[in-house]
């Protein structure tokens, strides 16, 4: 159980969010930096694959990793995703704690070290970044947006946000935009580093026995950078579907993906938030859900059909695979199940299942420091971080009417198909 | 009955082993301060089992490929409530999988664990198959090889394993095919079912918020002793050369993704723990991220960070295979066997090989958090017949020298195969 999260004021628009844990093997510190996705996206991407490759003090990728290795095998991976009409840049370093270590080496204050080195000593020439590190990293970047294109079940999804949120930054994919990425030049990244430290909404996260002084640490480090002007994040809700779109699309693949884009009626990310949530479930959440229940266990039409919330955007995804000539009958059945939630064809037990499935799943968020970094790390935007048992009280306060009501104020906006050409047949 | 505890100090850990009286070995591994509990009740079977025969049986009973996973999916279901929706009503986690060589049950909770043990070994213990439900079956599973036949990851796995293995049923998917599995019956089902899930050849283990007594009480009063009798694996003939050094499949993928594998002959069905952790460690100083084989392929374009290793072993088989994206796999293929062949000329360095196992070391404790990671690793030590703490205590104690013998015995290109998906 996480009993406490510690925030201390770094900087204007940075927080350190400490949590103690001392039953755990290993120290988990993450950074979570949080830009507009009116912001070079682009650009933002690839500095966060060039700053980990190498760094000032460890300058070759190799030289990096091997002092990762030296440190029992630490981790350190980044990432890029989008939350709402935000772009999230994060570092994580896992590491196994100090009681571990052959010598006497304090591993976990070398990673926190490793871990702000990356971040703020850069591996720069004559105040450049090296040309060939950028060509390097482009490639690698464009190599991994194609590597989605042959993941049919996120390439799929991926399509289908970018229809439904067609005109808007969210649309794009959360690296930006494909293309784009071969023309970011060093100035761009060198203005992306400095949007980093300075204009960026910035948390720490760190999991671990104690502090051990990280708070200072940082304080130091950000005592040199301007931070008056931090960005401000603001999403945009678009509550209700105006029209239903329908998208197809022909590769070649032997499966076709079906993928539904919904809306909520929700305007802001607090706002009847926990309903749709346990709405959303009771929909085509776990296996107990009307879409597992039905359009697989009863029709037999797929192997998965399940719904998502994205809560930070306010829309509702729904995925299933099946055989092309399905499309109908599959589309139709979702859709009855859609309809039945809002007719309140449901009874307590329904309710009670969802409930008890959701809840169950947020106790044991404390029990690994990975789920605990997530929890917080992934809550940087919001001034409190509500506690997964609090979030879990409050999915039981929920009553069937206001299930029943949120299910109501679900709309289909884009209906997206990818069906096979004909080609991907053999035998 | 016997009820053990092992422990280990330096990791500050502890468990339980019961010999249990049904016959089934039992582990629990509590660990305090922890919220949730996780439980495995696994089999020894899985998806290379396809022809196997009961101890004093003289023929091997031949089953269609596939048939390990249909049983897994099907045990879920029962004359009344399914076990899905028993265990929605306690609010846990349930799950299923199978692998090459085991299919285990499981659910997690942070809530009423006794009443969630009793879901799962009554499920598992009763098992209900009729001609209806096997056909409702094979159009979900159908949708799960199809599927499947899209992921190019899965794909150029199968089809390097096609190309190493003759007749090694480890060549086929887990699921099977569509052929294979239309010839599923439910008597097949039950043949299958009494054989293999004898609690003799199972196991279970519970890590998490849980102590010992309550997990007894519960499978004194609803295991009851199973016949003992043991299951003989066949262990299929394989020649030492591969079926072809080199198979391509078109899919609908950006760029070439390949799979390099180097077959191995073995003396005894199974790899020991020190060999496998032996090639662990010698796949990590040739070619892991921190090598410069690894930096070299990158500087050169060949790979991105997709690439990677694993050392691929279990019952009558074993290859080293190394995979990722490359826009030219065969180039990439002759690098990675140019630098194999200096290494197995002039040795692993003992700097290299104690990175590695630095690496190594420091991932096997980080295991020690994740008690899904412990119920999972508790069952796939005692299916080998080993301790949960052995390959920790082993780690520790391997040499530089032992790895570079063993390195003379593997990796050998005369025995390799390349495994290529192209763009369609």
């Amino acid at each position: 159980m996480i009993e406490n999260v510690v925030k201390t004021e770094i900087a204007n628009g940075v927080r350190a969010c400490f949590v103690k844990a001392e039953h755990f093997k290993t120290n988990v510190m993450s950074v979570h930096i949080v830009l507009p996705l009116e912001s070079d996206m682009e650009a933002n991407a690839l500095l966060c694959y060039m700053l980990r490759r190498r760094c000032a003090k460890y300058p070759t990728m190799t030289a990096l990793n091997r002092r990762l290795a030296e440190l029992y095998g630490a981790s350190l991976a980044c990432g890029v995703s989008k939350t709402g009409d935000s772009q999230d840049i994060c570092f994580r370093i896992v590491s196994v704690s100090d009681r571990f270590a052959l010598s006497d080496e304090g591993i976990s204050k070398n990673c926190t070290e490793l871990l702000l080195d990356v971040l703020f000593e850069p591996k720069l020439e004559n105040g450049n970044f090296a040309e060939e590190d950028i060509e390097l990293e482009k490639r690698l970047l464009i190599e991994k947006i194609d590597s989605e294109f042959s993941e049919k079940r996120i390439y799929a999804k991926d399509r289908l946000v970018e229809e439904m949120f067609k005109g808007e930054n969210y649309g794009k994919g959360r690296f930006g935009c494909r293309d784009e990425i071969r023309n970011v030049t060093n100035e761009r990244l060198l203005a992306a580093w400095k949007a980093y430290l300075e204009n960026a909404v910035i948390q720490f996260t760190f999991v671990g026995e104690s502090d051990d002084g990280i708070t200072e640490q940082l304080k130091e480090r950000f005592s040199e950078i301007d931070r008056t002007e931090v960005c401000t994040i603001e999403t945009r809700f678009e509550p209700v579907a105006k029209e239903t779109q329908k998208i197809d699309e022909k590769q070649a693949v032997k499966q076709g993906k079906l993928v539904m884009g919904l809306r909520t009626g929700l305007e802001s990310r607090d706002e009847n938030f926990f309903p749709t949530r346990v709405a959303v479930d009771m929909f085509g959440g776990g296996p107990y859900s009307r879409l597992f229940m039905n359009v697989r266990e009863k029709m037999s039409l797929c192997y998965y059909c399940s719904a998502q919330f994205v809560k930070d955007k306010g829309f509702i995804l729904v995925q299933s695979g099946i055989e092309d000539e399905n499309e109908k009958k599959a589309t139709d059945a979702i859709l009855e199940e859609l309809q039945n939630m809002k007719d309140g064809k449901f009874t307590s037990e329904d309710v009670e299942k969802s409930k008890k499935g959701l809840t169950d799943a947020f106790l044991s968020v404390g029990d690994t420091p990975e789920s605990i970094d997530a929890w917080v790390g992934t809550r940087v935007l919001d001034e409190e971080i509500i506690l997964p048992q609090d979030y879990a009280e409050k999915i039981n306060e929920v009553t069937a009417d206001e299930i029943k009501t949120a299910a109501e104020k679900i709309t289909l906006d884009t209906i997206y198909m990818l069906s096979g050409d004909g080609t991907g047949e053999e035998e | 009955m016997e009820t053990k505890e092992i422990k280990n100090d330096l990791l500050g850990e502890r468990y339980y082993k019961i010999d249990h009286t049904s016959g089934l070995k039992i582990y629990v591994f509590p660990k305090e301060n922890y919220s949730s509990t996780y439980a495995v009740f696994g089999t020894r079977y899985g998806s290379i089992d396809t022809a196997f025969r009961k101890s004093g049986e003289e023929k091997y009973t031949e089953v269609p490929e596939g048939i390990a996973h249909f049983l897994e999916h099907k045990l879920f279901e029962s004359e009344e409530l399914d076990a899905f929706e028993r265990f929605a009503k306690t609010g846990a986690s349930a799950n299923a999988y199978t692998s090459f060589d085991k299919t285990c049950y499981l659910f997690s909770c942070s809530g009423n664990f006794n009443q969630n043990l009793e879901i799962l070994l009554d499920f598992v213990r009763h098992p209900y198959f009729t001609q209806k439900t096997v056909e409702k079956e094979q159009g979900i599973i159908g949708q799960e090889i199809r599927m499947y036949r899209d992921v190019p990851d899965w794909r150029v796995l199968f089809n390097l394993l096609c190309a190493m293995y003759k007749n090694h049923p480890v060549r086929i998917d887990i699921a099977g095919t569509e052929a294979s599995i239309a010839e599923i019956s439910a008597d097949l089902l039950y043949k299958c079912y009494d054989d293999f899930y004898n609690l003799g050849n199972m196991a279970l283990a519970i890590a998490g918020n849980v102590n010992v007594e309550e997990v007894i009480e519960i499978a004194d009063r609803l295991l009851t002793e199973d016949e003992p009798f043991s299951v003989d694996r066949k262990v299929f003939e394989e020649e030492k050369e591969v079926v072809t050094d080199y198979v391509e499949e078109k899919l609908s993928v950006a760029s070439p993704i390949f799979s390099l594998g180097f077959k191995e002959m073995l003396s005894n069905p199974e790899r020991t723990l020190k060999e496998e952790l032996l090639g662990n460690i010698i796949l990590e100083a040739i070619a892991g991220n921190t090598s410069d084989l690894y930096s070299e392929l990158i500087d050169a374009e060949l790979i991105n960070p997709t690439f990677s290793t694993e050392y691929f072993t279990g019952f009558g088989y074993s290859s080293m295979i190394f995979s990722g994206e490359s826009c030219d796999p065969k180039k990439t293929s002759e690098i990675i066997k140019d630098k194999i062949r200096c290494f197995k000329e002039t040795g692993i360095g003992s700097e290299d090989f104690e990175r590695a196992r630095k690496k190594l070391y420091g991932r096997e404790i980080m295991s020690y958090n994740d008690v899904d990671e412990l119920a999972n690793n508790l069952i796939a030590a005692d299916f080998m017949n080993e301790g949960l703490f052995d390959e920790f205590e082993t780690l520790k104690i391997l040499t530089c020298d032992e790895a570079n013998e063993f390195l003379k015995e593997i990796l050998d290109e005369r025995y390799s195969s390349l495994s290529v998906i192209l763009p369609a």
